[in-house]
């Protein structure tokens, strides 16, 4: 695998890695806040949980959000030029894999909005 | 057998306000789901059998794109927050709530009120009995595997884990009797391991929380007096308590009022002398698995001693 | 290296074949002899993926008949209130059974079978590129799930359910062998369907037709590469839930006793990070499957191609976001549940994505209603059922009412049955006649499939009400009157006309299904894909170069040009079995795969690794033992004649391009498996570490607890200093070991004999320095935690302990060089990880209770 494809293999995978790190970094917060019992800190007038999971959300958005722009970027360039079948693939199917990840990561976030944070 | 009518037990017959709220939510999501699913198979049918200049429309990555990315990302955008906004309103701790500690045990349900406001602590078993209108908070946890307390009428399920004390909170909204059940495999009578749920009038419920504290009635008969000497001597107080006299046992459900329940063995049978008296020669045909005994070597005359005793502790 | 930059393109009438017309006489002769299979007795010794294929599909039907006999048990004693037709402890063993050899012993390995089956036909590879690794895992299955299953006859088979929680399972309340059964049995089948997830990955990665880049790739090989990578990263929880489950009962170490500082959830999240992605693990080949008849079926391509490819890539990394809507009534914060009820939200698109993209695909054609279209209709009937059901199980609140009733047996069933059987049944019609040499009664299906349909619908859409109205899942019997009588009934009714289906379709399979090597029905329904191409026990007579998602329709005369050799690789070069390794992304021929033939080994190796852990179960230790040693011997035994090294120079396979017949480095088929190994052994890992991270939190105040004599840092780093010197030897001896020209320095086993004294002695030193604090495995979870990942570390080690002496044997032998490295190679490879794993672990034992503050 030749560190072209690697970094193609990647940036298909992006949008659900960057999820992946979401999820996770929001789950283990709100577990580890929640039983240490210190979920009552407050950032910024916010409690701690909320903040968290906003900013890490938010975080996960730009970036997923700029996978996309790249990847619609280098679908562009590979179609003006004469680019490999395989290129051309693996570009669409960052797009599309990036452009749902971002339905997937707003939803991840929602809950912050609407539900209090260890009851 | 327990003579129950339908819908004691159900999930679609709600008598809270929690409940309401999920049945509710289970409405909405079953006709939402099931107009989609008469929209899919019709679309599908259409793609089978419709002439190929029309169905010509469906045959496009349109479809996929429209079907199967937009419309779901619509719908569930608006599920999703319903959802969570019913998440957030239902079992939503109250800070007035009546307290009431209940503990899974194969197969049975421990029982306890602590004191409230002057009012004494005490235990009952297989059955809960709650106010009308006021919120009522459940500390749940188990002693040796994991239950789980479920009333469909009244809320959902939660689970009772030993080493953890999980909370449960609704308001009861219809007077009446419910049943609940144990939702959770939890070894050999898993299916038999239900329990009764009374909602009362707050009159009636305070009258009922009084008579509960109090310790338990002298037998007013020889034959009653005769049943509670078995009693004592059979060894049943080494697991069973019965407030006001040497039994003290804390193995088994408490039997100071063993009388006013409506039901035993973990809400199979009706309570009555006959089914008393069954249930002590026969436990362990009944409900094999069981912590108690057949107490089969009684005399006929004995048993009914001893079920009579236990029927008068009202 | 010949690799060729571009795909020349082929011309009907010509010359630009890379290999003319007539072939050599006996060239075909000497493939034939390559591929003979064994005769007689010894037929089982075949490792070739059409017979191993083959037996695999077929025990796994067995296990589904099986698991279904019992269903029927259970419905005939739910079909009244109060019956008394089965005790409560058969009842018990019977649902647990059922659950446990549907989804471990019937689902995941059905769809793997068919899987050894087609993928290499699809792909037009001659063979899977570890034979003898699908054939060990296939023993392995066969016997040991045989004499699980038995355990019912005799009244040991396990009774907690098929997820085992704990207490339940525990010594405590499950103190006969009945639950030991369940942990060791499964345990190691799913170390079988590991193997054959590595298998699958390498197969699908590197063995594919020339010219068959990503996007050309059949979706079922897309479906199975997903399917095998959620296996690697989702089985190894379940393994480490087992093996700490396994660590209690034995040994008394209390992961999950909660006086003791264990909790009971820990192994609920372990179970449902695996039993989660079970469930997709299951559906994606099935879809997967549905996604090359359905083409076929309407004599159209597939619409959406790439929706497809998100669609399954999206299932693979959500549905490892969910695992927690199986705790929704565990009483965790709502905020945590609602991260799940969102991942479980989002799931739900791409299943709609691809029910939408054979829905267009079948009004851009024209579905001729044969019995495989009959089942495909089916499934999407019931899947879409079950999987509307399922977005609504997935909000949180309905599911605290719905959660352990009869509502969720209604949508799993739905989704199982509709989403893997229905389409396993197309399957089974559709491709038999690539398998048989007639195919299966059109007639007989259609009733086969009405009764199956009909039947699924009468026994599971009742079940929805029957568990909204109050009926809990797993009562072996319910009182009267709670309106559930006649639900329960009907219910009953209809699980027998699904087993009439059943019944009808193996008559249907007696009747007319055939087995043969090379006379098969041939391409009945006119499909497009290359395993309808003439094969035989070798594959396809040649490697095809394609050059479109369906070669069949789009490259006339390819199945004949295929057959009469010119294409590539036309006979054996070698003069044994081989097939063509291509590149993994666009597919360019790279070098010629040594394919082992049939032997011994593997099925001894199997059976005597069955027998370890079913010894084990029954406590026969030494007998056991005896059975581990011999199969451990079997191994090495079959290995010794694997890594055959460049016996020949490289290799005319056509067209002017000459290709290597042994390549070592990441080129190499056996290091990508490697690779995926250590993601296997990583992730659980990773699950170990997990579950000591989450009974700190369990245990935050006593973490260590109270009393605990804490090592200094010096034998930690001792230890941690001794694992990295041994892999710098390692590392060392690596250089030593290159150049073209065959050299074998004395230096290489001399610099790994080193690295096997530093790495035992690392580990040896952690060890000793813990049992020096007299810290208890036993006292507390944190001990038990402490030991957990010092003896998965000695676990490790001496694995490596082992392959490294086996290195230094290959070297004795004269069968180690600069070139011929593979084995070295992989030695190496899982020597780094060790060393990793080593180090991750001393950090997290000795500076993670620094870290928090206590003792």
């Amino acid at each position: 695998m030749t560190r072209r494809r690697f970094w193609q293999v990647f940036m298909m995978l992006c949008g659900f890695i960057i999820w992946a790190v979401q999820f996770t970094l929001i789950y283990g917060a709100t577990s580890t806040t929640c039983a240490l019992e210190v979920a009552e800190t407050r950032l910024l007038g916010i409690g701690i949980v909320p903040a968290v999971i906003a900013a890490v959300t938010l975080a996960a958005f730009l970036c997923t959000a700029g996978v996309l722009t790249y990847a619609l970027r280098e679908h562009r360039r590979l179609q003006s030029g004469n680019a490999g079948v395989t290129d051309i693939f693996l570009s669409q199917a960052a797009i599309l894999i990036s452009a749902f990840s971002i339905a997937a990561i707003v939803w991840q976030g929602l809950p912050a909005l609407i539900l209090p944070a260890c009851a | 057998m327990l003579a129950a009518c339908s819908g004691v037990q159900s999930a679609l017959n709600p008598a809270g306000g929690d409940s309401q709220h999920l049945y509710r939510l289970t409405v909405v999501m079953t006709v939402g789901g099931t107009l989609i699913f008469i929209g899919v198979t019709v679309l599908l049918l259409y793609a089978i059998y419709a002439p190929p200049e029309r169905r010509a429309w469906l045959g496009t990555r349109r479809t996929i794109i429209y079907g199967g990315l937009a419309f779901p990302i619509t719908t569930l955008s608006l599920l999703l927050p319903y959802g969570l906004i019913v998440m957030r309103d239902t079992d939503a701790p109250s800070p007035d709530a009546l307290q009431i500690e209940v503990v899974g045990e194969q197969y049975w349900w421990r029982v306890r009120y602590p004191a409230e406001g002057g009012r004494p602590d005490f235990a009952t078993a297989n059955e809960v009995v709650l106010p009308v209108g006021r919120p009522v908070s459940f500390t749940l946890t188990a002693a040796d595997v994991i239950h789980s307390f479920w009333i469909p009428n009244l809320g959902g399920k939660v689970d009772m884990i030993p080493g953890r004390a999980n909370r449960l909170s609704f308001t009861a909204e219809r007077t009446g009797v419910y049943r609940g059940v144990c939702a959770e495999f939890c070894g050999d009578q898993h299916a038999r391991m239900a329990f009764d749920v009374i909602v009362l009038d707050p009159a009636e419920f305070d009258a009922w929380r009084a008579a509960q504290a109090s310790g338990a009635q002298a037998p007013e008969t020889p034959f009653l007096e005769r049943g509670r000497t078995l009693f004592r001597t059979g060894g049943c107080g080494n697991c069973h308590a019965v407030r006001g006299t040497e039994a003290d046992g804390q193995f088994g459900p408490d039997l100071t009022h063993v009388g006013s329940r409506r039901t035993i063995g973990a809400g199979q049978f009706p309570n009555n002398v006959g089914t008393l008296a069954g249930w002590i020669a026969n436990t362990q045909h009944i409900k094999p698995g069981v912590r108690m005994p057949s107490y089969g070597m009684l005399s006929g005359e004995d048993l009914r001693a001893v079920a009579g005793y236990l029927e008068s502790l009202k | 290296m010949n690799v060729p930059e571009t795909q020349k393109s082929f011309g009907r009438d010509g010359s630009e074949f890379p290999n003319p017309l007539p072939r050599p006489k006996d060239e075909l002769q000497k493939l034939k002899r390559a591929w003979e299979p064994p005769r007689g007795l010894s037929f089982i010794t075949a490792v070739n993926n059409t017979y191993v294929g083959q037996w695999y599909v077929g025990t796994a039907f067995l296990f589904f008949v099986l698991a279904g006999i019992l269903s029927l048990i259970m419905r005939a004693q739910l079909a009244a209130p109060e019956s008394d037709l089965v005790s409560h402890s058969l009842y018990n063993q019977l649902f647990t059974m059922h659950g446990t050899v549907m989804m471990f012993l019937f689902a995941v390995p059905a769809v793997e079978a068919a899987s050894v089956y087609l993928l290499p036909n699809m792909q037009a590879a001659r063979d899977l590129p570890f034979p003898r690794l699908s054939a060990y895992a296939f023993w392995a299955y066969f016997v040991g799930g045989l004499v699980f299953f038995t355990t019912i006859f005799f009244g040991l088979a396990p009774n907690s359910g098929w997820f085992m929680y704990p207490p339940l399972s525990s010594l405590k309340y499950s103190p006969a062998d009945n639950a030991d059964w369940w942990l060791l049995g499964i345990g190691f089948i799913e170390i079988s369907a590991i193997a054959g997830a590595i298998e699958i990955i390498v197969g699908v990665m590197k063995t594919r037709a020339v010219g068959m880049s990503l996007d050309k790739m059949p979706i079922y090989s897309w479906a199975m590469l997903v399917f095998a990578a959620m296996i690697i990263v989702g089985f190894p929880a379940i393994i480490l839930g087992t093996l700490l489950l396994e660590l209690e009962r034995a040994f008394d170490w209390p992961f999950f006793i909660a006086e003791r500082g264990g909790d009971p959830l820990l192994w609920q999240h372990l179970f449902w990070f695996f039993g989660h992605p079970e469930v997709y693990i299951i559906f994606i080949p099935a879809t997967g499957m549905v996604s090359m008849i359905v083409p076929a079926m309407a004599q159209t391509p597939l619409v959406g191609y790439r929706f497809i490819v998100l669609a399954l890539v999206a299932t693979g990394f959500l549905s490892f976001g969910l695992w927690v809507h199986h705790m929704f009534a565990t009483g965790l914060p709502k905020m945590s549940l609602s991260f799940f009820s969102a991942a479980s939200t989002a799931v739900a698109v791409p299943s709609g994505i691809q029910v939408f993209a054979w829905i267009a695909t079948i009004a851009s054609g024209r579905m001729n209603l044969t019995t495989p279209s009959l089942f495909i209709i089916g499934f999407l009937f019931i899947f879409t059922l079950g999987g509307l059901t399922g977005v609504m199980v997935a909000m949180a609140p309905f599911d605290w009412q719905a959660h352990d009733t009869y509502f969720i047996v209604a949508h799993l069933h739905y989704v199982l049955i509709g989403g893997m059987v229905f389409p396993l049944f197309a399957a089974f019609y559709y491709w038999v006649p690539v398998a048989s040499t007639r195919a299966l009664s059109e007639c007989v299906g259609r009733w086969v499939f009405g009764l199956m349909f009909v039947g699924v619908n009468v026994t599971f859409f009742p079940m929805h009400i029957t568990g909204l109205i109050g009926m809990p899942r797993r009562v072996y019997t319910y009182p009267v009157g709670m309106g559930w009588d006649e639900l329960n009934l009907i219910s009953t009714v209809g699980a027998f006309m699904i087993a009439a289906g059943v019944a009808l379709f193996i008559y249907d399979m007696i009747r007319n299904f055939r087995p043969t090597l090379d006379d098969n029905a041939g391409n009945v329904w006119n499909a497009g894909t290359l395993e309808w191409l003439p094969n035989s026990n070798y594959g396809t007579r040649t490697i095809p170069v394609v050059k479109s998602r369906e070669p069949l329709w789009d490259q006339p005369g390819l199945a004949d040009d295929v057959d009469a050799g010119r294409y590539y690789l036309p006979g054996t070069v070698t003069g044994g079995r081989e097939t063509l390794v291509t590149s993994p992304f666009d597919a360019r021929p790279q070098y010629i795969l040594q394919v082992p033939g049939p032997g011994w080994q593997p099925f001894l190796a199997a059976v005597f690794t069955a027998a370890f852990f079913l010894l084990l179960t029954v406590k026969a230790v030494i007998l056991s033992a005896i059975c581990g040693v011999l199969a451990l011997g079997f191994v090495i035994w079959w290995l010794w004649e694997t890594d055959l090294g460049p016996i020949r120079p490289p290799a005319d396979i056509g067209g002017g391009l000459t290709v290597p017949v042994y390549v070592t480095g990441s080129m190499n088929h056996s290091w990508w498996a490697m690779i995926a190994l250590m993601v296997v052994c990583g992730m659980i890992f990773t699950c170990l570490v997990f579950s000591y991270l989450f009974l700190w939190l369990v245990n935050p105040a006593s973490w260590p607890p109270s009393g605990t004599v804490m090592p200094g840092f010096l034998p930690g780093s001792t230890a941690g200093g001794l694992y990295v010197a041994s892999a710098i030897l390692v590392a060392v001896a690596s250089r030593h070991l290159r150049g073209d020209d065959r050299r074998s320095p004395s230096s290489v086993p001399l610099l790994l004999a080193g690295a096997v004294v530093l790495l035992a002695t690392g580990s040896t030193l952690d060890l000793w320095t813990h049992w020096q604090t007299a810290l208890s495995p036993s006292a507390h979870a944190y001990g038990a935690a402490v030991y957990g990942i010092i003896a998965f570390q000695i676990l490790f080690v001496g694995t490596s302990v082992i392959m490294g002496l086996y290195t230094i044997a290959r070297w004795l032998a004269g069968k180690l060089d600069s070139v011929r490295r593979a084995t070295f190679d992989n030695t190496m490879l899982f020597w780094y990880y060790t060393v990793g794993q080593g180090t991750a672990g001393l950090l997290v034992v000795y500076g993670f209770p620094k870290l928090v503050g206590g003792a």
